[in-house]
């Protein structure tokens, strides 16, 4: 399948949830599973451990899948094998997609940074054995993307790094050690980025420390930071226009990417938001993002139909043609942006 | 008993009929809305509509008109943006809706804020905000700070990246009985709980009320660090400050 993108896939975290009343949760003799096909086609069902029902996400009617699978393989037991299998679905799941990397991102699993740790060795080591495709070790600490880089046996594709910033530029010097292309954010060593040109300004201080280190611009995947509009409409076009202004600076071969949902929180109809705005940035001068696959198929983006009725009201809140997105919900709310 | 139609203004009946379904929440606004004025009440209805222009002219004219700041703050700004609360709550409506709503409570608020100053009315309370140490995100504590000030609080933001030296310089400084702490990432909440043993370690953890909130914090992780209190958005944060304050001044001794 031909992906107008670089797809760095970010299902496999600990922060991502299913719905309680939703189609993958049931209840099987009293107790509580999550269900999901093997990649062998075999219907299974994983048990939603009691210290997930403990949980706060729980009772508001939310589970971490992908926790309870690490938790479950990690712990060792009778369903171990079964926790190991869900992972293999999910990264098969996204190979069948067009995911480029599997980003792996763990830093929910423990309050500690030991745990965190030892939770990225072992998924690390799990998933080189179970997947053709190359690895992204994802974290805001840079301990634990050490710790999924030394856990990688040495023999497999490049490890992607996800992230460095001017405030973790020791992040930039793994990348450089382990040979690894790497994301590089346009945070500011003091603060979020306000506006175009901090954006632009933050990122080419990455750009020249990565160049410094002797990093090429073609391992390069600028994340120039894309912020919700449902906060601000403004944040569309400032992440647009930074994007254009990366490419025009940088050129063809660096990658250009970025957290492409964020785009969407806080407002309904998602996938509709995000789809519209992956068209927008690729227009800009996007190449890659940090996205799930699954759900918004890459394959598919280069065909989106933008002659719609909802493509325009989502373009709008994204241009910042909607305050407050005001339309957009007036719409959605009618029914006019079901897709 | 007040009934709901014992309300004079059609969109604050049609609202609460439509989106309050907890009996002693429909208990609560319908008795509020009942004893409030009419123009009260078409406030409240220009902050459950998000009007920033109309709040801003109502606000003037109320106030012209005689009516008490005290008055329009209660029974019209703060009574609207209740029920927006519960429409957020309940996903009836989204962040930009009800940003657009704090964006009115401000409107309105602006004409009441030197009022109430200017009459020796203090501020529900001082709150002290800022992201933890090593956390740069800002967006959440940001609304938090928003929602606050067009609640009736004093707000200090003390930005991101804050030290634990920096919040407890501001405690002591501004005297403030609350502190809000926040934080997006897994990597950094932890500091959260080392703020709260600085704030012990420095003598102040007994006058002062921890709020903490972010993306991963928890109600358990929340009470595991000692804090007195979590809240899961904007308007929880809102609630949770007046609750603790509440209870501290409840508690205090006269």
């Amino acid at each position: 399948m031909t992906s107008p993108l670089i797809v760095i896939g970010e299902n496999i975290h600990t922060t991502r949830v299913l719905l309680r009343k939703g189609p993958r949760l049931a209840t099987v003799d009293g107790v509580d599973v999550i269900k999901f096909t093997t990649v062998d086609g075999v219907e299974s069902a994983l048990t939603v451990p009691d210290s997930a029902k403990r949980t706060q996400d729980w009772e508001q009617g939310r589970v971490k899948h992908v926790m309870v699978a690490i938790d479950t393989a990690m712990r060792g037991g009778p369903e171990a094998a079964l926790g190991v299998e869900y992972l293999r679905t999910m990264a098969r799941n996204q190979e069948r997609t067009g995911a480029h990397f599997l980003d792996l991102n763990v830093d929910e699993i423990s309050m500690k940074a030991e745990g965190q740790q030892a939770a990225m060795r072992w998924l690390v080591k799990t998933m080189e054995g179970m997947t053709k495709l190359p690895l992204s070790i994802d974290s805001s600490s840079v301990e634990n993307i050490r710790a999924g880089f030394e856990a990688l046996s040495g023999k497999g594709q490049r490890t992607m790094l996800n992230s460095a910033s001017l405030e973790r530029l020791d992040a930039l010097d793994l990348a450089k050690a382990y040979n690894a292309p790497v994301v590089v954010t346009a945070a500011g060593e003091k603060g979020m980025p306000d506006g175009i040109q901090p954006r632009v300004d933050n990122a080419a201080g990455m750009v020249e420390a990565a160049l410094q280190r002797g990093i090429p611009l073609s391992d390069l995947y600028v994340d120039p930071l894309i912020f919700p509009v449902s906060v601000d409409t403004a944040f569309g076009p400032h992440c647009l226009e930074a994007i254009r202004a990366l490419r025009l600076r940088f050129g063809p071969e660096i990658h250009i990417t970025g957290g492409m949902s964020n785009v969407s929180f806080g407002i309904p109809a998602r996938k509709l938001i995000n789809d519209v705005f992956l068209v927008l940035a690729m227009e800009a001068g996007a190449d890659s993002a940090i996205m799930d696959p699954v759900v918004s198929k890459p394959a598919e983006l280069a065909h989106l139909d933008r002659t719609t009725v909802a493509y325009k009201f989502a373009e709008d809140i994204i241009l910042d043609r909607d305050r407050n997105c005001r339309n957009f919900l007036k719409a959605w709310r009618k029914g006019v942006l079901k897709i | 008993m007040a009934e709901l139609s014992d309300i004079k203004n059609a969109t604050i009946r049609a609202e609460i009929e439509e989106f309050v379904t907890r009996p002693e929440e429909i208990a609560r606004n319908v008795a509020l809305f009942t004893r409030a004025h009419e123009r009260m009440q078409a406030i409240a209805a220009g902050i459950i509509d998000g009007d920033d222009d109309l709040v801003d002219k109502l606000t003037t004219e109320a106030i012209e008109a005689g009516h008490e700041a005290l008055e329009v703050m209660d029974d019209g700004l703060i009574a609207g943006m209740g029920v927006v609360g519960i429409k957020f709550r309940e996903n009836f409506i989204f962040v930009p809706e009800v940003l657009a709503c704090a964006r009115a409570m401000k409107a309105g608020m602006k004409h009441i804020e030197p009022i109430l100053s200017a009459s020796g009315v203090e501020p529900i309370a001082t709150v002290i905000m800022g992201t933890v140490k090593g956390d740069l995100h800002d967006i959440g504590k940001n609304l938090c700070i928003m929602m606050l000030r067009g609640s009736g609080f004093e707000v200090i933001d003390l930005g991101v990246d804050t030290s634990a030296d920096a919040f407890i310089d501001a405690i002591e400084t501004h005297g403030a009985p609350i502190v809000g702490m926040s934080a997006l990432l897994t990597t950094t909440m932890p500091n959260m709980g080392k703020t709260i043993e600085a704030f012990i370690d420095a003598g102040l953890r007994e006058q002062v009320l921890v709020m903490v909130g972010g993306a991963p914090v928890t109600q358990e992780f929340a009470d595991d660090m000692g804090a007195d209190g979590y809240g899961k958005d904007a308007l929880a944060c809102v609630s949770l400050a007046k609750q603790l304050i509440e209870a501290k001044r409840r508690n205090a001794p006269a």
